[in-house]
């Protein structure tokens, strides 16, 4: 009976649960994640983003494009900075796609690609803030404070959700 | 690699930073001079807002269990401590309504209507926060609907939290007092000091390495301590007057040795927000 469900819909409905986490997890542990004057931010968009594109195998379904979908929400609805993720989450999706063309799909592979998108999307929103004079802020502070605690978060959630969601896809992928 | 940089590629790529830097410049214009966002832009946060209760009205459930649970295990304490001072507050309470009551009537005497002081409250739950390390914004659960404009002081436990930035129909972000932007949370504040004398400054910057807020340009030579108690002063704006927003921690010169640099504590915890109120000025003055 749950066969019947096409992967598509666990894609989506997967995509927006993330999306909203992501907010709910900063309000309800903001004592925890953003102590001062460490700030660790959970992006559990991008990783459900990353393991669809390598766990589903059709290519009728355009996570690039939806990336850049849920990247211009993320914008409108969280930061209110039109123009910033709604290229950067693409971007790293595609970049993880090259990557992944010489790669072999697994756990420790994937480990090292989340590394570096973690890196490039925190550190590009950085930069676009700069550019738009947002964000004061200097290198080292940005890589101690900021980049290093949300690299440990964002890897300790991989290690958590990756065997589980592959589990899910593979379930439905059928 | 090597394809990455191949001609059709490196167009789109070009395209796609051209556009993104005019979305940018687009969105921080409209933020610093328009008082609401574009239609579509209300609409479509309208939108997403409503659907994020699904998900938040849970997680805010349990994280408010929590709480409760944790509470409850400090009473006892807390008990100890509150009594003590039950005592005192009563005092001050008494004193205040007369005053309140006495200032009532000589307003009345002197036929003035409501002044800077006056405001009522909006109450509104938190929906949600950005999940990002530099914009520190929640997101309320009232807008327009309810009577909230930009730029209206947001309270939440002690004092002051921030202030309004983005109004939609029914849900609208509040930026903290914590984020470090050059163009937000510039409010008029004042203190009181020992002898009576009033210090009234602008809030310029926030000092991410201690965790305060600081007032600069400051060329009054009353004399200031620690532990100087910080208000709104109420002018400019929609601010009203009177509301708490910390305490002086240090005060130092600044880069020029011309004026002083006052440092405060934020009196509220930014990190533990579950119910905020909007303060209203009430109309009669500007």
């Amino acid at each position: 009976m749950t066969k019947r469900i096409p992967v598509e819909v666990i894609f989506f409905v997967g995509l927006i649960l993330m999306f909203f986490l992501d907010g709910s997890v900063s309000l309800v542990f903001s004592n925890e994640l953003y102590a001062f004057p460490n700030a660790m931010v959970p992006y559990l968009t991008v990783l459900w983003l990353m393991l669809s594109m390598i766990f589903i195998d059709r290519s009728s379904l355009r996570i690039g494009l939806w990336a850049a979908v849920i990247g211009f929400i993320f914008d409108m609805y969280y930061t209110g900075l039109l123009g910033v993720f709604v290229f950067i989450f693409p971007l790293v999706i595609y970049l993880g796609r090259l990557i992944f063309e010489t790669l072999p799909p697994n756990f420790f592979s994937s480990f090292l690609v989340y590394f570096i998108m973690i890196t490039l999307v925190e550190g590009i929103s950085c930069l676009a803030n700069v550019v738009v004079g947002l964000v004061n802020i200097s290198m080292t502070d940005f890589l101690v404070n900021i980049l290093a605690p949300t690299l440990a978060l964002n890897l300790v959630l991989f290690a958590i959700l990756y065997f589980p969601i592959e589990r899910l896809y593979q379930a439905f992928n059928r | 690699m090597q394809k990455f940089f191949s001609n059709r590629k490196l167009v789109i790529f070009i395209i796609c930073l051209i556009i993104s830097f005019g979305l940018m410049t687009v969105s921080v214009a409209v933020r610093n001079k328009r008082s609401t966002p574009p239609v579509v832009q209300q609409f479509g946060n309208d939108i997403v807002g409503f659907a994020d209760n699904v998900v938040a009205t849970p997680m805010n459930g349990i994280h408010h269990g929590f709480v409760s649970i944790k509470n409850l295990l400090n009473t006892y304490e807390e008990n100890q401590q509150l009594k003590s001072q039950v005592n005192q507050l009563t005092q001050t309470k008494v004193k205040d309504q007369i005053l309140t009551k006495e200032n009532k009537q000589l307003k009345r005497q002197a036929k003035v209507g409501n002044t800077l002081t006056s405001y009522s409250k909006i109450n509104a739950a938190v929906i949600t926060r950005t999940p990002s390390s530099w914009n520190s914004q929640i997101i309320i659960n009232k807008g327009q609907a309810a009577g909230i404009k930009k730029n209206m002081p947001v309270i939440a436990g002690k004092g002051l939290i921030g202030t309004v930035s983005e109004v939609n129909k029914t849900n609208s972000k509040v930026v903290l007092v914590s984020n470090t932007s050059q163009n937000s949370n510039r409010f008029a504040v004042q203190i009181i000091n020992g002898a009576g004398k009033v210090v009234n400054g602008i809030i310029t910057s926030y000092d991410g390495t201690n965790n305060q807020i600081t007032m600069g340009n400051v060329t009054s030579k009353a004399k200031l301590k620690k532990g100087d108690k910080v208000t709104t002063s109420g002018l400019g704006g929609v601010m009203p007057k009177g509301i708490y927003v910390g305490t002086v921690a240090k005060i130092t010169e600044d880069d020029y040795g011309l004026a002083k640099k006052v440092y405060i504590t934020p009196a509220a915890n930014l990190n533990d927000i579950e119910v905020v109120s909007v303060a209203v000025r009430n109309s009669g003055v500007n």
